[in-house]
């Protein structure tokens, strides 16, 4: 298949993907804050029909075998009680960024998923740690949890060619994206920049998305987050937290290094201590993977 | 059907001098079957231990213990005596337990495995010589065999818990722990500036159908096992939102649903037996003479036979 005939195809599969959520920093807030009030969060479940439809069909999912089917964000409220709505809000709207296990051929969605959260958390607690703006945080979260939001439709479009390029490391160790370079002529960053595009994701986002794997190109002002998104990948993939596909990784930009270590001599050792709070978030929202499949 | 409460207190275990007569253990039910004697027990509070040691020496005998433990929730006074639940160092042993999903999606055998670490336990859960096969319930019905089945329904508490009915022999036993009536959470000051009508409407209509709901679960039981952790002034002035509920609401429910007996169960731990004989006296007064409801407070060691 020719170049130009595979981003044809892309081109329409990104044109048909559903809108992003725009509420989403929003709901991440709410459902992350311990004190949101039982009107906060129906409010903003309501505000947005296509989550409210998620929720609703994970309340009433064999999952919790409810005998008789909740109709609506204030009955779940009621019945399940804030903690579950909260946790069941925060997954559907995760969830909606990536779709269903129909589009993921090669890769293991369960584990992509897990990787993705992973590098979302990991990115999250960094800025933290480096004291950023409260306000700042989830933009940090939702650019991990999306920089490879790319390999979906590669996976989905030309699962045979994605299969050869996850093997091809047992014959030549190299990263995932000169792979998908050399056998589709096109990699995740680019078709992320694509869904970034079309879904009008801010500029911190996008950048972190096109340029995760080519940071000594960058010549935008998003350093901090891109940088941090850089780093969060790299632990997620030295712990094993979750797999999208790539066993040889490049070396970290040393600038990256200098950079985050410049703030706070940030280092490796200082992330793995807090190893069993990422595991724990992940654990949080691994419900998801269940029901939302 | 038998019962033998093996643990009656709610969160934390608290023996003492004050609580001599009514006990100081924390959950455990033992319920007996027909009979095979077949054995099922609801929660593994600090009470299963006694009762572990009471199927060491008793049961043993006849054979290997098989049995099937019910966690109601996995809050600590629900679940912190497993360990020392002696039938799980028994090879032979083959035990299922059952508890609800949660919300946090760790699993029953995590959760309750995790209560086996170096950090906490001398034996790691690996270690266990007894067959033990974990089980997650959402709402459901069962054929547990020997002519017992089982339904269980979402109760109103913190973490998902779920109220369990056996029915056996044209005989009901239910259990309603921990929970607290349902409630409109949503805002009824029409000054809020979160006030909204349509929702305190649709909060408070779901609140009493989740109250009704309950009430059929309850419905025509021979005997209803409800918490009963607080006083109404202490449930009111600040407990309300805790998941557990009040003498007076746990009886009027009871006698709405047409239940036979009930046993006021989950007691705070700070509540002294001379506080508890009080309350006997007080519920028996809010019940009125005539009734056909027959309230006992639970005590530890205590059986009933239906």
């Amino acid at each position: 298949m020719e170049y130009h005939h595979r981003l044809t195809i892309l081109d329409h599969y990104i044109r048909q993907l559903p809108p992003f959520p725009a509420t989403v920093n929003k709901v991440m807030e709410i459902c992350r804050d311990v004190n949101t009030s039982p009107t906060d969060l129906t409010k903003v479940i309501s505000l947005d029909p296509v989550l409210t439809g998620k929720v609703m069909q994970l309340v009433n999912s064999a999952y919790f075998g409810l005998s008789r089917e909740i109709i609506s964000p204030v009955r779940a409220v009621v019945m399940l009680g804030m903690n579950t709505v909260k946790n069941l809000v925060l997954g559907a709207t995760v969830m909606s960024a990536f779709g269903t296990s129909k589009n993921f051929r090669a890769l293991n969605m369960d584990m992509f998923w897990k990787h993705s959260l992973g590098v979302g958390v990991i990115a999250k607690l960094i800025a933290q740690k480096r004291n950023i703006d409260q306000k700042l945080l989830e933009g940090y979260f939702i650019a991990g949890l999306l920089h490879d939001i790319g390999k979906i439709p590669l996976n989905s479009k030309f699962s045979d060619e994605y299969r050869n390029i996850l093997g091809i490391p047992e014959k030549k160790p190299q990263p995932l994206f000169i792979s998908e370079k050399q056998l589709l002529g096109i990699d995740h960053a680019y078709v992320g920049n694509l869904i970034a595009k079309k879904w009008k994701l801010g500029e911190e986002i996008s950048d972190t998305i096109t340029y995760h794997h080519a940071p000594e190109t960058y010549q935008g002002v998003q350093n901090d987050i891109l940088f941090t998104v850089i780093l969060s990948d790299h632990f997620a993939n030295n712990s094993e937290i979750g797999y999208s596909g790539n066993r040889y990784f490049e070396n970290i930009y040393p600038e990256v290094m200098r950079y985050l270590g410049d703030d706070t001599e940030f280092s490796f050792d200082n992330i793995s201590a807090f190893n069993g709070e990422v595991e724990q978030e992940i654990e949080n929202a691994q419900i998801f993977l269940k029901i939302a499949g | 059907m038998k019962l033998r409460f093996w643990g009656v207190r709610g969160s934390i275990a608290c023996p003492g001098p004050k609580t001599v007569e009514f006990g100081g253990n924390t959950p455990c039910l033992e319920l007996r079957f027909g009979e095979k004697n077949r054995l099922i027990i609801i929660d593994a509070g600090t009470g299963i231990h006694p009762l572990g040691h009471r199927l060491v020496w008793n049961d043993i005998q006849d054979g290997p213990i098989t049995t099937e433990i019910f966690i109601t929730h996995t809050h600590w006074d629900h679940i912190i005596g497993f360990p020392f639940f002696r039938p799980i160092y028994i090879p032979g042993t083959k035990l299922k337990v059952y508890g609800p999903i949660t919300f946090e999606d760790d699993s029953l055998e995590k959760i309750m495995g995790d209560l086996l670490r170096y950090r906490y336990f001398p034996v790691l859960h690996g270690e266990l010589t007894a067959n033990i096969e974990y089980l997650q319930l959402g709402e459901c019905k069962m054929d547990l065999g020997d002519g017992i089945t089982l339904k269980t329904k979402y109760l109103n508490h913190p973490l998902l818990c779920l109220g369990y009915r056996f029915e056996f022999n044209g005989k009901v036993l239910c259990t309603a722990y921990d929970t607290e009536p349902f409630r409109n959470v949503f805002s009824t000051d029409t000054n809020a500036a979160d006030f909204d009508p349509v929702v305190r409407h649709e909060g408070e209509e779901a609140a009493r159908e989740e109250n009704e709901k309950l009430l059929d679960f309850y419905r025509d039981a021979d005997i209803l096992i409800h918490d009963c952790q607080y006083t109404k002034e202490e449930y009111f002035s600040s407990k309300i939102g805790w998941g557990h509920s009040f003498f007076e609401h746990a009886i009027d429910s009871a006698l709405k649903a047409n239940v036979k007996k009930i046993v006021l169960f989950h007691h705070d731990p700070l509540r002294t037996d001379q506080e508890l004989f009080e309350l006997e006296k007080h519920c028996q007064k809010h019940l009125g003479n005539p009734s056909d409801l027959e309230i006992l407070v639970a005590k530890e060691g205590m059986e009933i036979v239906l």
